[in-house]
């Protein structure tokens, strides 16, 4: 349902299926939907991969430019994210300028991939002080069903897990090596839903859901960056069990970016 | 370019099946779905022509649901007037219920009182204007507020495979699910009961909204049913 | 154009990529592939791939942008960063504008928008990869999209491009082709009627070659016209 057709009973109904550890789409509280992801189809891009989280989809292109570094890092590459809320995802996508969701977004998304080390930045020095490559991570929305974190985060860990480095189109080297990378962060979106927390949110879920926190671990069970959305609250013992929750059910995508 | 290419598509096509621009071979009478040139009918949408009873119709795949004098429809308030509720009804503009046709006495200003924005209704769609606005009334039959269960939307076009040959499909969804179901013509159908029942009985709609042009659906949903 | 005439872009009748003169690129696509949109198509075209998506009819906003007897078509083309080997930022620039704008006005001469006054309806066309051809290949896409929606229409719009090269009149310039050939027409039609809806020159022709490059186009776009229309059935067709 588009966003201004939710009803309030949704929202009753809604609660009261949670409050039994249930959805409206018979997965329980903790349940990711089903997930897939393809890599490589864009020969434009460095690494690209497509992901479906549900029926919400997402379309991640990584291009790798040559560029100078920052004055305060001169043997270290930079990286840069973007997120395209594309109108054809989402009714409520007007184009114009990015909207502050989006903004949120992009960022939620960088720290993720940027604190859990996942780019080894020091390896995409060309020439200290002068040359370093640039990772550009661009995520397009292509059909929004909610949960544009998590989905947006598993794309862009599958398309930097896909990427090279170009080095022979730019005449840095002999031959193109894949973008070294080292950790693996995946996100975990929880939504209240009355006074119960539900995983991976519809957007239908969103539409009625009062609070929304994301929180990102790495493979081995340490957090590398959250995030708390939305105007409601959540109580202390709420974040902490989301917390716990997230390590035990983030496995599911961890296995589908293993088998790519 | 001429029309004689025309012809040479059909054959190509399902039995039946037409796309925009389509030649309707017919001596019937101009219906839905399709437009005039010179004398010839064309249709207008991706569909199925039907021609009988002295009409032409092509029946679309999709498409918003435009409203009907006397369609009961399931609708969402979107915004709260003064004197009206501007209700949406999943059709190009919202729809308008005027304070005068919602069987309450309503003073002025206080709409929101009596439906707040989110809240849903079953009603009926009493006017549609050449202009083509349209206005929603709870003054008739069972027209009311709806107080409990949820809404869920299919395709306007997938009704009738929801309500099945003489009601068949809905009846089956109803006794197995034991719950209360109504649906609107605009593709918005109320489903009342208890939690799981509810789930159980969309998961049943929703399965027929994505497949309702293929083949086996009534089998699949009596499997769908019996779990 | 770059015009470089020096690059042998064609040689025995056989172009660089493998293709004849009159041979188009292999085309797929695909209808309905989005759940939000009420209408959408992913298409293939070459190493083009574009997804189009489309809204409506429905209220239109900004209000005063309403017309009171029709409907509008508001049609946005936009390249992905990554659709192209030196990353575009993201966002409009000219070039889309242009094309959203023609593309608009395209759209606008077959959908029958005087059934819906002042609603709007929303054509959105993104190209994920590009390849040349791309406002061609989103056009189409953006065609079968709005087939696929239910908007009603007297007929789809098929888009196809011809140019020259060394020369030659070819039909569906790729990128090497579009990069250093000699020129480029773009062109749209209504198949039913042969009416053109979007032309576009870049380039030079002689007004011999300007015909030859006319027949070559439409030419083409009717038989993408039969790669649209089978994509519809297949999606759509399966009922007897």
């Amino acid at each position: 349902m588009s966003s201004d057709s939710v009803s309030n009973l949704m929202k009753g109904h809604m609660e009261s299926l949670a409050a039994e550890g249930k959805r409206a789409d018979g997965r329980s509280i903790n349940e990711f939907r089903n997930v897939s992801i393809e890599t490589g189809m864009i020969n434009t891009a460095e690494g690209s991969a497509l992901v479906h989280l549900g029926k919400t989809k997402i379309l991640c292109g990584i291009k790798l430019l040559i560029g100078t570094p920052y004055g305060d890092s001169p043997g270290s590459g930079t990286m840069t994210t973007t997120a395209e809320l594309a109108p054809l995802a989402d009714q409520s996508f007007d184009p114009g300028p990015p909207r502050e969701q989006s903004i949120e977004l992009a960022r939620v998304v960088d720290r993720g991939i940027r604190e859990s080390r996942m780019i080894d930045f020091d390896a995409l020095c060309i020439e200290h002080g002068e040359k370093v490559w640039m990772v550009f991570i661009d995520l397009y929305i292509l059909d929004n069903n909610g949960n544009l974190f998590d989905c947006c985060t598993l794309a862009a860990a599958a398309a930097l897990a896909n990427a090279k480095i170009p080095n022979v189109q730019h005449g840095v080297a002999d031959e193109d090596v894949d973008l070294p990378v080292t950790c693996w962060p995946i996100s975990c979106t929880f939504g209240k839903l009355g006074d119960k927390v539900i995983l991976d949110p519809t957007s239908d879920e969103e539409s009625v859901m009062s609070a929304r926190f994301t929180v990102a671990h790495d493979e081995n069970g340490n957090l590398r960056a959250a995030q708390k959305g939305m105007n409601g609250a959540f109580t202390d013992a709420e974040v902490r069990e989301a917390v716990k929750t997230a390590r035990k059910s983030d496995n599911v995508l961890r296995e589908a970016l293993k088998g790519i | 370019m001429s029309g004689e290419s025309k012809n040479n598509k059909n054959s190509e096509n399902s039995k039946g099946f037409v796309l925009p621009g389509d030649l309707l071979e017919t001596k019937s009478k101009p219906g839905k779905g399709i437009f005039r040139k010179d004398g010839r009918v064309y249709s207008s949408v991706v569909g199925y022509s039907n021609d009988r009873s002295g009409y032409v119709n092509v029946n679309a795949i999709k498409g918003r649901y435009t409203p009907k004098v006397g369609d009961k429809v399931v609708a969402v308030c979107a915004e709260t007037g003064p004197s009206v509720w501007r209700m949406n009804i999943g059709s190009a503009f919202n729809s308008t219920l005027h304070h005068s046709e919602s069987g309450w006495k309503v003073p002025f200003g206080d709409t929101a009182r009596f439906l707040a924005i989110g809240d849903a209704v079953w009603a009926e769609v009493f006017m549609v204007d050449a202009a083509g606005t349209h206005q929603i009334s709870l003054k008739k039959d069972d027209c009311r507020k709806l107080y409990s269960g949820t809404v869920v939307q299919v395709e306007p076009t997938a009704v009738p495979r929801v309500i099945g040959k003489q009601g068949s499909m809905i009846t089956a969804i109803r006794e197995k699910t034991n719950t209360r179901i109504q649906i609107g013509q605009n593709g918005f159908i109320w489903i009342d009961g208890k939690g799981e029942d509810i789930s159980k009985a969309q998961k049943a709609l929703e399965t027929i909204d994505r497949e309702a042009s293929s083949e086996g659906l009534t089998k699949k949903i009596e499997k769908l049913l019996e779990k | 154009m770059a015009g470089q005439t020096d690059m042998e872009l064609i040689k025995d009748g056989i172009r660089l990529d493998g293709r004849k003169p009159d041979e188009l690129r292999e085309v797929k696509i695909t209808a309905g592939v989005l759940d939000n949109a009420d209408g959408s198509c992913y298409l293939e075209w070459g190493n083009n791939k574009v997804y189009a998506g489309v809204f409506g009819p429905m209220e239109c906003h900004p209000r005063h942008k309403q017309k009171a007897d029709r409907a509008i078509v508001q049609a946005r083309y936009t390249m992905a960063p990554f659709s192209v080997n030196d990353r575009k930022r993201p966002g409009l620039d000219r070039r889309s504008s242009e094309i959203s704008y023609i593309a608009s006005q395209a759209f606008e001469k077959v959908v029958m928008v005087e059934e819906f006054p002042k609603a709007s309806i929303r054509v959105d066309m993104q190209v994920v990869e590009a390849h040349a051809g791309t406002r061609c290949a989103a056009i189409t896409a953006a065609s079968v999209a709005l087939a696929d929606a239910g908007i009603p229409m007297r007929d789809m719009i098929p888009a196809c491009a011809s140019g020259k090269v060394n020369d030659i009149v070819v039909l569906d310039l790729n990128k090497e082709e579009d990069n250093y050939g000699q020129a480029d027409l773009p062109l749209a039609i209504i198949p039913s009627t042969g009416e053109v809806v979007l032309l576009q020159l870049d380039g030079h022709l002689s007004p011999e070659q300007f015909e030859e490059a006319m027949d070559l186009a439409t030419s083409g776009c009717m038989d993408l016209y039969k790669i649209m229309r089978d994509a519809l059935d297949k999606s759509y067709g399966g009922k007897k």
